[in-house]
């Protein structure tokens, strides 16, 4: 399993606001094995999330959701939606980080 | 509704429309409707769409879908005799966007010679309840926010709370053929006549939840109507266009969807956790779904949402494939920026930002602009919000002439730095919001926050 890009395993992968304060993140896999597979790996945590993203852990939630065999990770938005400044009114092109993920 | 089903047998539920004007399919909308729905559900609005919408007191669909979708519903309801739910009318569900809504319908009303008796249930937050209960500690942010201020709530150009199944069980009293609510929980708009009827709070706030985005929920996902049916501990869902389909991983995904939180949703009367939920399938494209459970609420509380004017937005257009102009971006902005404030001293406060696609500018956080390759081309959207519509259009129009002529080490490109699509390629880009509250506020008399009132049209 190790060394697989999740652009190669997800069947989705997504970003939308959940209100204005948050932006979340899913990633859905086709199966359950591929979903615990997934969930296991170092890459998956809430300081490697953070990392990625490049913000701080207090800010990232990552939660695991197997009746959809998808994993969800929860940031605070830097900017309050739609507010100036913003780049991302819906939050929905923020996944891009996450697809050359390496597990 | 008295004749309606009880608790053990099938009650119906048509979900129309996850948002209302943006053209609902009709193929899908009779196919529900010709499964004889006990009632008709729309939700018409997001907090999602930004806070233009809630601030300027207008509708994010173009009046002509909006009405076209109203009448299709309003027809649908009127010859099924069942009644039309409508949540978070005109998109932000605040007073104008709630009268804007009701003249439509009756300008159909009219225009069709029908005869409506509608209960229409305000969402306007009080301010002086509001201001007393966060002095009393009973307001809070739901994330990143700063704490709810007197300056806050008197700066807001709008504030709604959502409304839940209580308000709309008060309307649904007056047995309306219309139920036209401010902005509501979305959930509310498909749970509250299986409530009326004495069905279980669990699986119907389920039902409802899932259903309040039609065949999203679907593969494929899609906007045409969907089908509840709810027995009591259990329900089925069925897309009402038979190219999509309910299977049980993509029912259960679709919590996913838009939630912080997967397996619970925190309404104003309670809490509905989906962690024991099952999922099975019926056929190939319907699904059955049981275990939601209900805790009902210790305190009632409102999630409250206001918009505050922020200032008049012009924009810039344009675009650049010269290497150098791509690679010395920053100091050209810094440049051009000294440029506009020694030019107009006089222009108050303003907010001037280069924003350069292209180099990652879609990226709200920051560890996703790193590594990324150098661009051949950019496109530039200078921003400026202003004070007052001529001082932003003046300050971007200074903008363009320096951005395009600015020198600077090593140029070649004398002609002009940068390209413009047509012109103007300065444009006014209307009135900037921003959401100045987005809180939590316990509530003492649901009542008295979400108002009904009747009107009869015809």
């Amino acid at each position: 399993m190790s060394g697989r890009r999740l652009i190669d395993i997800a069947r989705v992968i997504r970003s939308k606001n959940a209100g204005p304060l948050h932006c979340t993140l899913d990633i859905l896999f086709a199966d359950d094995a591929t979903f615990r597979e997934a969930l296991a790996s170092p890459a998956m945590t809430r300081e490697s999330m953070a990392r990625l993203y490049g913000v701080s852990a207090t800010t990232v939630e990552v939660i695991p959701y197997a009746a959809a065999h998808a994993i969800k990770v929860v940031l605070d938005r830097p900017v309050v939606a739609g507010s100036p400044g913003d780049s991302d009114v819906y939050g929905a092109q923020q996944h891009a980080p996450l697809l050359g993920v390496v597990l | 509704m008295d004749k309606g089903p009880r608790p053990g047998q099938a009650l119906r539920v048509l979900a129309a429309s996850g948002q209302l004007g943006n053209g609902i399919p009709e193929a899908a909308l009779k196919a529900g409707l010709a499964r004889e729905p006990h009632v008709l559900g729309c939700d018409m609005g997001s907090i999602d769409v930004g806070p233009a919408y809630l601030g300027g007191g207008r509708l994010a669909t173009s009046p002509a879908i909006t009405k076209r979708d109203l009448r299709l519903v309003i027809q649908g309801a009127r010859q099924a005799g069942v009644p039309l739910l409508i949540g978070s009318a005109g998109t932000a569900g605040a007073a104008p966007h709630v009268e804007q809504t009701l003249a439509m319908i009756r300008a159909i009303a009219q225009e069709d010679g029908l005869r409506l008796r509608i209960a229409i249930i305000g969402a306007d937050m009080d301010r002086a309840w509001l201001r007393a209960m966060a002095e009393a500690g009973r307001v809070q942010p739901i994330g990143a926010i700063g704490a709810l201020t007197p300056a806050t709530i008197d700066g807001a150009a709008h504030i709604v709370g959502q409304m839940g199944t209580e308000a709309f069980l008060r309307a649904l009293a007056l047995e309306p053929d219309i139920v036209l609510a401010g902005r509501a929980c979305d959930t509310a708009v498909f749970a509250a006549v299986p409530l009326m009827l004495g069905y279980a709070p669990g699986p119907a706030t389920h039902m409802a939840k899932i259903i309040e985005c039609t065949s999203l929920c679907c593969v494929p996902g899609g906007r045409d109507a969907m089908l509840g049916t709810l027995t009591g501990e259990s329900f089925e869902l069925e897309s009402m266009n038979p190219a999509r389909a309910a299977t049980p991983v993509s029912v259960a995904a679709h919590s996913l969807y838009e939630q912080a939180d997967p397996l619970r949703v925190h309404e104003p009367e309670g809490m509905m956790d989906t962690t024991n939920a099952v999922y099975e399938a019926i056929d190939d494209r319907r699904v059955r779904v049981s275990g939601a459970t209900w805790t009902p609420a210790a305190r009632h509380s409102i999630k409250v949402e206001g918009a505050s004017f922020v200032g008049e937005r012009a924009v810039l257009l344009a675009s650049t494939t010269d290497p150098r102009v791509i690679e010395k971006r920053d100091s050209i902005a810094a440049g051009v920026r000294k440029i506009v404030a020694d030019i107009l001293p006089g222009a108050g406060d303003y907010d001037l930002r280069f924003r350069a696609y292209g180099a990652g500018e879609t990226n709200l956080f920051p560890g996703a602009r790193e590594g990324l390759p150098v661009p051949a081309e950019l496109f530039f959207l200078l921003e400026c919000i202003a004070a007052d519509a001529d001082t932003a259009k003046a300050i971007i129009g200074v903008a363009k002439q320096n951005l395009l002529h600015f020198g600077f080490p090593g140029r070649l490109s004398t002609g002009g730095n940068i390209a413009f699509p047509f012109t103007p390629p300065e444009l006014p880009a209307g009135t900037a919001y921003r959401y100045s509250i987005y809180h939590v506020a316990e509530c003492d008399d649901l009542a008295g926050a979400f108002p009904v009132r009747m009107e009869t049209i015809g």
